[in-house]
């Protein structure tokens, strides 16, 4: 305990005599007065006193409280933590291994009655404190804001603090990893923005081919919805033109599926970075009577478009399935993959990662 | 603590071959006595570094048979009573002297108390009482080695491995340094000196091993290998070049003749019993008796001796060799 409580200090020391981190803090809590400083009126969002109009975004359609917390999540963690934050995180803690490998440091901590492998994992989780003290005061902070100007104590907020750290820590544990192998903080740091890209990459592709496949589902659907209504009319009706219609989406629907399978086989071995902060505005939204999930009256959900959605991206209703059904059967299908999944996927691939960077680290000659 | 007479290392085989065929120690073996500075000497890439490596887990051995502290060697428990000062060590910049000090103890597992305690005492034994608060990134080198020095010290160990620990000291800083090893042992401590510089090892050393392409050549007390080589050297000037018989009756050795003019003769005998039949001829045949030195053989010498190949009058290249 003493150990690691030194290991945490001296992570915590060395991350105060880096500019980047003070800078990090600052800008953090420059989002947050950001997100502060902005309001609702009747015609849309305020800037110090100046108008923006926003015909979906106004004090008709959000509570204050409401407006606070999709800030606090889109642009906050969604773009703030979730991506410039993190990179800043990454580039100053790329160091951190490759500096204790080093030669004239890495004696020091290998000759001393501790483990290899725990002096590494005292080493993450020291590199962790970036991200976790970044989000504490982030997240204070934007609790004070939503309090104080939407009116909402929201504790649930704080909940961003083990998630964002959680996110951070996948790509920490291969920055470290890296770092361990190359001993090189630029070619850590390189080599995990590039994993970090590759993640987005399945991920989108991920949800592309879903997205197609479900439409390709409901395209079925209308089709065979359409061929039962016109058999109910007419039951001598030719609907050959739409037999074939349906075969065609057939052999699209099963070269999608199993095209899907072997994507998302792929993802479900790699960390969900944009799945683990949706985790977020998940519950902080769903938690505030903001969820933006179809009811069953399909009538009663507005379009999309005039609903702010989890993500952008294409139209994948593509004939005769509506777009709305579409976008909400995608949500819906992206929602039923449970927490368990999401982050034990993800930390599984963590701790293998961790793993691997130990058993290197403990079996070098340094 | 082990008493003294003990040994605290005990190496019966140390072995370290990195890529199948690059034998950096062979066979190492080698016994340090408790409370006595041990100097291991040895040409650059002998192995002495790697052999402290071994001995303290940053390298791991191929072949590792014996003990250290009476722990077989690699024990992790064992380093809790052992101190390291590596060469050309790296304080982090970004911490104070007395931090970086308090570090290393916690990773001892010193508690945070006597860390405390024992950082200000040490910091202030190697001369750095008034700079223990200032960042390790304003030290020159001699003051970045004191206070890896007191780190290597801060947890009260038992055996002290100093890796070239007065590499880049200025002459006054090698004589403290002298002092505290020295002052170590009086404290009962083993001191395990990894140098380059002989002179420096000479002058505290009670016992030595020289290494060369990662094996002992040779190793024992400093008293006795100083005696191996042993000798007196008589100088003796003629009065007369017809008085001088060469070499001189009775005494089969060939004088080497000085700039003086005068004549030196060599015993390889330490007993002066030896050279007086040679005094007596000498006087005898009317020389003047100008000096009967004894000589202890220098350090260097022998070192000099065991690496240069008498064949090639060369030193074997960098490197433990494949």
């Amino acid at each position: 305990m003493t150990a690691f409580t030194a290991i945490l200090v001296d992570g915590y020391r060395e991350l105060v005599a880096k500019k980047l981190f003070t800078l990090s803090m600052i800008l953090s809590l420059l989002v947050v007065a950001v997100i502060g400083v902005g309001g609702l009126n009747e015609q849309g969002v305020t800037i110090f006193g100046f108008t923006i109009e926003v015909p979906f975004v106004n004090s008709n359609t959000f509570t204050p409280a409401d407006f606070y917390k999709l800030m606090f999540n889109s642009v906050g963690v969604k773009f703030w933590l979730g991506w410039l934050a993190c990179l800043l995180a990454l580039v100053s803690s790329a160091g951190m291994f490759p500096e204790m490998v080093s030669s004239g440091v890495v004696e020091n901590m290998l000759s001393r009655p501790i483990p290899r492998w725990r002096l590494y994992i005292y080493k993450f989780t020291a590199g962790l404190l970036f991200t976790s003290l970044q989000m504490a005061v982030f997240c204070l902070a934007s609790f004070l804001v939503i309090g104080l100007r939407g009116g909402a104590w929201e504790p649930g907020l704080f909940l961003a603090i083990p998630l964002v750290t959680l996110l951070y820590s996948y790509l920490f544990a291969m920055s470290a990893l890296l770092g361990t192998v190359t001993r090189s903080a630029i070619a850590a740091l390189l080599l995990t923005i590039l994993f970090w890209g590759f993640l987005f990459t399945l991920n989108s592709a991920e949800f592309l081919v879903n997205g197609f496949r479900i439409g390709s589902v409901k395209e079925c659907e209308a089709i065979q919805a359409l061929m039962a209504k016109r058999q109910k009319e007419n039951p001598e009706v030719d609907v050959s033109d739409l037999d074939s219609e349906l075969e065609r989406n057939h052999s699209t629907l099963s070269n999608l599926e199993l095209w899907h399978r072997v994507v998302f086989a792929m993802k479900t071995v790699f960390p969900k970075t944009d799945e683990t902060t949706s985790l977020l505005q998940r519950w902080t939204l769903e938690a505030s009577n903001m969820n933006d999930e179809g009811g069953d009256d399909a009538e009663e959900v507005p379009a999309p478009a005039q609903k702010p959605r989890r993500r952008g991206g294409p139209d994948f209703g593509n004939g005769r399935a509506k777009t709305r059904d579409v976008n909400l059967a995608l949500e819906a299908d992206q929602r039923s993959r449970g927490v368990g999944w999401i982050l034990g996927t993800s930390v599984a691939f963590e701790i293998a990662t961790l793993g691997l960077g130990c058993w290197l680290f403990a079996r070098r000659d340094f | 603590m082990v008493s003294q007479n003990q040994n605290v290392i005990s190496l019966e085989c140390v072995s370290k071959v990195y890529g199948g065929n690059t034998h950096a120690l062979r066979e190492v073996s080698l016994k340090v006595g408790a409370g006595e500075i041990f100097g291991l000497l040895g040409p650059n890439g002998a192995g002495k570094s790697t052999l402290v490596k071994v001995l303290l887990t940053v390298v791991k051995p191929s072949v590792a048979r014996g003990e250290m502290l009476g722990q077989p060697i690699g024990d992790k428990k064992t380093l809790a009573r052992v101190g390291y000062l590596p060469e050309q060590h790296r304080l982090a910049p970004y911490l104070t002297a007395r931090q970086a000090v308090e570090f290393v103890a916690a990773l001892s597992g010193v508690d945070r108390a006597t860390r405390k305690k024992r950082a200000a005492e040490l910091l202030e034994r190697v001369g750095l009482s008034k700079w223990m608060d200032r960042r390790v990134n304003v030290f020159s080198k001699g003051m970045r080695q004191r206070a890896g020095l007191a780190a290597a010290l801060v947890n009260d160990p038992q055996i002290i491995f100093l890796d070239e620990p007065t590499d880049g000291v200025d002459p006054v800083g090698r004589v403290e340094i002298r002092d505290l090893l020295i002052q170590m042992r009086r404290e009962g401590r083993t001191v395990f000196l990894n140098s380059h510089l002989l002179g420096e090892a000479e002058q505290v050393c009670d016992r030595v091993a020289i290494l060369v392409q990662g094996r002992v050549v040779k190793q024992g007390s400093m008293a006795d290998l100083q005696k191996e080589g042993s000798r007196q050297e008589l100088t003796v000037r003629w009065g007369a070049a017809s008085a001088r018989p060469l070499p001189f009756r009775g005494i089969n050795i060939e004088p080497t003749v000085n700039v003086d003019g005068s004549h030196q003769y060599v015993f390889s005998d330490l007993d002066t019993a030896a050279a007086q039949p040679a005094l007596d001829a000498a006087r005898a045949m009317g020389g003047e008796i100008i000096s009967l030195i004894p000589m202890r053989q220098r350090l260097e010498e022998l070192f000099m001796k065991i690496v240069v190949d008498p064949t090639t009058g060369k030193a074997p290249p960098p490197g433990a060799g494949s």
